[in-house]
C-alpha cells in the first residue's frame, strides 16, 4: 500500500451545504469522508499456463474497513484480497451485497440489498466476469472495474460501508495506459465511506 | 454442357431451353438467305439464340439457335427482346428494309446472370431481392489474389479480422454468411468464422453477393445472405493460360489454367500457388500480425453429355495451407518463446448429375462431400516440448434432388429434397461426433403480369440435435416503367447451433475455467460436483431445456432506376431482427473461484440500413460509379438495461454517470457510414485500363475501454479510414496479360484493423499459352 489518504466526499459536501439551506431538518449533517486506499497489493497465485497447477501460492490481503490498514489474519479483517477474489470475514459475521448505482448518489443501504456472508460454497462478493466487481475484457486482456457496482459490507462492528473499486493494476492507470502483458494486476485501487454509527445512511 | 432451366422474362413463351455453350459459337450460314428471313446479331456479329420478335397484334415468334427467324407477311410494329440485351423496337418498314437486326448489350451488371437467388438462372433485373454480381473485369480490376481483397472494395461489405478474414453484410458477422462454390457450400468455419483468404480468385468467373436472408432455400446460415464464387468454365477450347503475380511482402502467385473438350465434354484443371511473408503491425511485440504461410489449390472440373437429355459434371477441389510463427508467453517476468506450427487442409468433391426429360422438367441429382481439418502445434523454443497440441477434423456430405417444373409459361416450380451428415473429431470434444438432418424446399416463380413477378419460397429443416426449422421467403418486384422497378422481400433465417456450441468440453487449465457445449453441461457439471469442485450452480442444467436456433426476420425493399443508357441508380433499405442469439453465460462457480460456462440463447440484435450503388458512363472510355452503405446497430438488452438505468460508465477522473442511449454506439466493429468511389478509364493510345479506387471505412467501434463492455465512449472507436487503390491492366493483341498496381497508397495502417497490412504493391503477369502457339 503505497499511500491511503482521505479526501472529502464532494457529494456529501452538497448534501451537507444543500442541508444547511433548508430549515425542516434541524439534525447536524456530518459530512461523510471517502477514504482512497491506493495499489492494495493482493497478487494471485502463481498458475503453470500448462498443466493449470498451482506453482507459487500467495496469501490473501487482509483489510480492515475499521482501522483503514492491512492487519493480520487473525485480528478483525474486514475483507481479504488475492487475484480477482474478494472473501469477507464470515467468521466475524462480515457480510456484503453488490449492488448498481452511482457512488454519490447512494445515501443509504437500499432495502432490496440483499447481505450475505461467505459459505464453504459460495462468495457474498460473486467472482467471475460480469458477476461481481469486475469484467474481463477478452479484447483487451484486461480487468475493469464495472462502472456503478457499488459494494456494500457490514463490518465486524456492525457498520455500514460502500466500496468502489477504481483500478485492478498498479498505479490506477487509465484504462486505455493499461497493458495486460506489463501492467503488474492484482493492486487495488478503491474508495469507501464508513458509516461508524451503525445506521444505513453514508 | 450446361443443361439448366433458364427462367426468362415474361415475354418469353418457351421458358425451357438448353443453353448449350456450343450452340453459341458463331455458325452463320451464308447464301442460303431465303426471303423474310432475319438474323438477330449482337454488336460484334455473333447471332442472338433464341431471342424474341413479336409483331403487334400478332403471336411472339421464337427467334432459332442460329439467331434466325422468318418474318410474318403483315404487320405494324416489331419489337425484338433478348436476355441481356436493350429490347429493340422497329416500324414494319423498317423492319422489312433490314435483313441483320442489330441488339446492343445492356450496360451495368443488370443483364448478368444470377444462379444462387433462386437456385435458378435469371438476370439480375428480373430478381426481386437485391443481388451483385461481380464479373471478370471487376475482379481484375482490384488486383487483388484471396477474396477477400475483392469483397472488401464492395458496398455495404466488410472483412472483418476474427480468426481469419470474415464477411461482415449487412452488419452481421461471417457467422451468418453462406458461402458457395459453384453452388455448394464451403465448410470450415473457426469461431464461427469463414477464412476468405482460403479462396483464391485467379480461376474466378463471376460473383454472385445476395442480401438478405436466404433460409428458405439454403437453410441454416444463409441469415444474412449468401456469396456464391462461380470458378471458370471453358467451352471446350483448348487453354493453357499460366500466370505469376508478385506482391509486397515477398508474395508470390503463380497459377496454371487448363482446358480442354470436346463436342459432347470439357474440362478444366487449376492449380495455385501462394505464399507469403506475412507482416507485422506491432514491432515492438513477439510475433507477427500476419504470420508467413503458403497456400496451394488444385482444382479439377469436368463436364460431359452422358446422353441425350442426361448431363454430368464433376468437380474437384483440394486445398492445403501451412503457416509458423513466433508468440510470447510466461508474462514480462520469464518470457518464453513459442513455435507455432499451423496446418489446415480441405477437400471438396461434387458430382452432379442432370436430366431433361422434355422441356418441362429438368431433375438435378447432387452429390457433396467435404473433409475440412485444422492442425496446430506450439512448442516451447528452449526445449522443444509441446505446449498446445489441436486439431480439428470436419466432414460434411449432403445429397440433394433438384426438380424444376414448368407448369406455364410464367410459372416455374421448384422442389428440393435432401439430406446432410456432418461429423466432427477434435482435440475438444469427446469422441467423433455426428449430426444428421434433412430438408425439403419449394419455390415459386410466378409472373402474374407484364410488370409484376413474385418468388416464393418455403423450406422444412429437420434435424437431430435441435429440432426442425420452418423458413419463408416472399419476395416481389413491380416495373414501374421501362426504366424504374420496385423490390421487396421479407423472409425468414436462422443458423443452426454449431459443433462447438452442441458439443464442446473444454478446460483452459491456466486460468482453470471450464466451457460445456449446451448438450454435455449437465454431464461435464455433474463430473465436476463428483470431483468436489464445484462452489455453487448458478443455472441447474436440468432445466435449461434444448439450445435452438438463432433466427431472425427480414425486410428489404429498394428500386433499380435505370435513367439513361449511361447512369444507373440501385438502392436497398434493410432490416434483420435477430432473436436467440447464442452466447457463453457461466453455470457454475468453481471451488477457485473460476466459472463453468454453457451456451444460451440469449441476446436479440437489430441491423438495419441502408445501400446505394450509382453508376455513370461519362465517355466510351471513361467510367464512374459510387457506392455509399448506412449501417446501424443495437443489442436490444443493452437498449433495455441503459433505458433502466442498469449501465454505468466511468470517465478517466473516476467519476461515474449512468450511460444514456445517445452514448451507445452499437455493436462493435460496425462502421455506421462506408463507401467507396471507382473510376474506370482506358486510356486509347496505350489500351491501357486503369483503375483507381477510394474505399472508405467510416470509425467502428473497436474494443471496451471502461469496463462496461459496451461500445459507448469516444476513447472505444478506431478511426476511419480510406484505402486508395489503383490498377494498370493492359491486354496485347496476342492475349498476354499485364498488370501493375497498389492498394492503400496512402498507407494507412492501424492495429484495430489486423488484417490492413498497408501499402501493397504488385505486378502480374498472364500468358495464353495456347493462343500464342496458334
Amino acid at each position: 500500500m503505497k499511500t491511503i489518504q482521505k479526501l472529502l466526499f464532494t457529494a456529501a459536501i452538497s448534501g451537507f451545504l444543500f442541508s444547511c439551506d433548508s430549515n425542516d431538518d434541524p439534525l447536524p449533517i456530518v459530512p461523510l469522508e471517502a477514504i482512497l486506499v491506493e495499489d492494495l497489493a493482493a497478487p494471485n497465485d502463481v498458475i503453470d499456463r500448462n498443466t493449470g497447477e498451482v506453482t507459487e501460492e500467495r496469501p490473501f490481503q487482509f483489510f480492515s474497513l475499521e482501522q483503514n490498514a492491512l492487519v493480520s489474519e487473525n485480528e478483525d479483517w474486514d475483507l481479504a484480497f488475492k487475484g480477482t477474489t474478494i472473501r469477507v470475514n464470515s467468521s466475524k459475521n462480515v457480510s456484503a451485497a453488490v449492488v448498481n448505482g452511482i457512488f454519490e448518489e447512494i445515501t443509504e443501504v437500499p432495502a432490496n440489498a440483499t447481505f450475505a456472508t461467505d459459505t464453504e460454497s459460495s462468495f457474498a462478493i460473486p467472482t467471475g466476469s460480469g458477476n461481481g466487481w469486475y469484467n474481463y475484457n477478452s479484447a483487451t486482456f484486461t480487468v475493469t472495474p464495472i462502472p456503478g457496482r457499488v459494494i456494500l459490507v457490514q463490518t465486524t462492528e456492525g457498520n455500514y460501508s460502500k466500496i468502489e473499486i477504481l483500478s485492478y493494476y498498479k498505479g490506477n492507470p487509465p484504462v486505455d495506459q493499461i497493458d495486460p502483458r506489463s501492467t503488474p494486476s492484482g493492486h487495488y485501487t478503491f474508495r469507501y465511506v464508513l458509516r461508524p454509527d451503525g445506521t444505513s445512511d453514508f | 454442357m450446361d443443361l439448366r432451366l433458364n427462367f426468362k422474362p415474361m415475354f418469353r413463351i418457351n421458358l425451357i431451353k438448353i443453353t448449350a455453350i456450343f450452340l453459341l459459337i458463331p455458325q452463320l450460314v451464308f447464301g442460303a438467305y431465303q426471303e423474310g428471313e432475319k438474323i438477330i446479331l449482337d454488336e460484334k456479329g455473333n447471332p442472338i439464340p433464341f431471342a424474341l420478335v413479336k409483331v403487334d397484334g400478332q403471336k411472339p415468334m421464337q427467334v432459332d439457335e442460329s439467331g434466325q427467324v422468318i418474318s410474318p407477311s403483315t404487320g405494324e410494329r416489331v419489337m425484338i427482346f433478348a436476355l441481356g440485351y436493350e429490347t429493340q423496337q422497329l416500324t414494319w418498314e423498317e423492319w422489312l428494309a433490314s435483313e441483320k437486326i442489330i441488339l446492343h448489350e445492356k450496360s451495368g451488371n443488370l443483364q448478368e446472370v444470377v444462379v444462387a437467388a433462386t437456385r435458378t438462372e435469371r438476370s439480375v433485373e428480373d430478381l426481386p431481392m437485391p443481388v451483385t454480381v461481380l464479373n471478370t473485369e471487376k475482379i481484375q480490376e482490384t488486383g487483388g489474389i484471396r477474396l477477400s481483397e475483392i469483397l472488401q472494395e464492395q458496398t455495404g461489405l466488410q472483412i472483418a479480422s476474427d480468426h481469419g478474414a470474415g464477411l461482415q453484410m449487412q452488419g452481421l458477422d461471417s457467422d451468418y454468411i453462406l458461402i458457395l462454390l459453384d453452388g455448394e457450400p464451403l465448410i470450415g468455419r473457426t469461431a464461427g468464422t469463414f477464412d476468405l483468404d482460403r479462396i483464391s480468385v485467379s480461376n474466378i468467373e463471376r460473383i454472385e453477393i445476395l442480401r438478405g436472408p436466404s433460409s428458405a432455400i439454403y437453410g441454416s446460415e444463409a441469415m444474412a445472405g449468401v456469396v456464391n464464387i462461380i470458378t471458370k468454365n471453358n467451352s471446350g477450347q483448348p487453354k493453357a493460360d499460366i500466370a505469376l503475380r508478385h506482391r509486397s511482402f515477398n508474395s508470390w502467385n503463380p497459377s496454371l489454367e487448363l482446358g480442354t473438350g470436346g463436342e459432347m465434354w470439357d474440362a478444366n484443371v487449376f492449380l495455385d500457388h501462394f505464399q507469403t511473408d506475412g507482416f507485422d503491425l506491432t514491432p515492438e511485440t513477439i510475433g507477427q500480425t500476419q504470420n508467413p504461410y503458403k497456400a496451394t489449390t488444385a482444382q479439377v472440373k469436368i463436364n460431359g453429355n452422358l446422353a441425350p437429355k442426361w448431363d454430368l459434371s464433376l468437380f474437384a477441389r483440394g486445398y492445403s495451407e501451412t503457416s509458423d510463427g513466433l508468440m510470447q508467453t510466461g508474462g514480462a517476468a520469464n518470457p518464453e518463446l513459442l513455435e507455432m506450427d499451423n496446418a489446415r487442409r480441405d477437400i471438396n468433391l461434387n458430382p452432379t448429375l442432370r436430366f431433361k426429360p422434355n422441356e418441362k422438367w429438368l431433375f438435378t441429382l447432387r452429390g457433396m462431400s467435404s473433409w475440412f481439418s485444422t492442425n496446430s502445434n506450439t512448442r516451447f523454443q528452449s526445449s522443444g516440448e509441446v505446449f498446445d497440441l489441436q486439431d480439428f477434423q470436419q466432414f460434411y456430405h449432403r445429397t440433394e434432388l433438384q426438380t424444376d417444373y414448368q407448369i406455364k409459361p410464367n410459372q416455374l416450380l421448384t422442389l428440393g429434397l435432401g439430406q446432410l451428415i456432418e461429423t466432427v473429431e477434435a482435440t475438444r470434444y469427446d469422441d467423433l461426433n455426428r449430426f444428421d438432418a434433412g430438408y425439403f424446399f419449394l419455390q415459386h416463380q410466378w409472373d402474374p403480369g407484364q410488370r409484376v413477378n413474385v418468388v416464393s419460397g418455403l423450406r422444412a429443416d429437420f434435424h437431430s440435435q435441435y429440432g426442425n426449422r420452418l423458413s419463408p421467403k416472399v419476395s416481389g418486384q413491380y416495373k414501374i416503367s421501362e426504366k424504374l422497378s420496385w423490390q421487396a422481400s421479407f423472409g425468414a433465417g436462422f443458423k443452426a447451433p454449431d459443433f462447438r456450441q452442441l458439443l464442446l468440453n473444454f478446460n483452459n487449465a491456466a486460468s482453470g475455467y471450464y466451457v460445456f457445449g449446451a448438450t454435455l453441461a449437465q454431464e461435464g457439471i455433474a463430473r465436476l460436483q463428483e470431483q468436489g469442485l464445484v462452489a455453487q450452480i448458478l443455472f441447474d442444467p436440468s432445466t435449461f431445456g434444448d439450445l435452438q436456433a438463432e433466427t431472425s426476420w427480414a425486410f428489404n425493399t429498394g428500386f433499380r432506376w435505370k435513367a439513361s443508357q449511361r447512369a444507373s441508380l440501385q438502392v436497398n433499405a434493410f432490416r434483420n431482427a435477430i432473436d436467440n442469439l447464442i452466447e457463453t453465460a457461466p453455470i457454475a462457480q468453481l471451488n477457485t473461484g473460476q466459472n463453468a460456462f454453457s451456451y444460451f440463447n440469449v441476446r436479440s440484435v437489430i441491423t438495419q440500413g441502408v445501400e446505394v450503388d450509382a453508376s455513370f458512363q461519362v465517355l466510351e472510355n471513361l467510367s464512374l460509379s459510387a457506392g455509399y452503405a448506412f449501417l446501424d446497430t443495437r443489442d436490444l438488452d443493452v437498449v433495455d438495461r441503459i433505458e433502466n438505468g442498469e449501465v454505468f460508465k466511468r470517465n478517466s477522473q473516476n467519476q461515474t454517470r449512468r450511460v444514456t442511449l445517445e452514448d451507445y454506439g452499437g455493436l462493435f466493429n460496425r462502421s455506421r457510414h462506408s463507401g467507396n468511389f471507382k473510376i474506370n478509364y482506358r486510356e486509347l493510345n496505350t489500351g491501357i485500363d486503369w483503375a483507381l479506387r477510394a474505399i472508405y471505412r467510416g470509425k467502428f467501434g473497436f474494443a471496451d475501454r471502461n469496463g462496461n463492455l459496451i461500445l459507448d465512449d469516444e476513447s472505444e472507436y478506431a478511426d476511419g479510414w480510406v484505402s486508395v487503390n489503383l490498377t494498370a491492366s493492359k491486354t496485347l493483341s496476342n492475349g498476354i496479360f499485364f498488370e501493375a498496381g497498389g492498394t492503400n497508397l496512402l498507407n494507412t495502417a492501424t492495429p484495430a484493423q489486423p488484417n490492413n497490412p498497408g501499402r501493397v504493391l504488385f505486378l502480374g503477369v498472364k500468358i495464353p499459352v495456347i493462343n500464342l502457339i496458334n
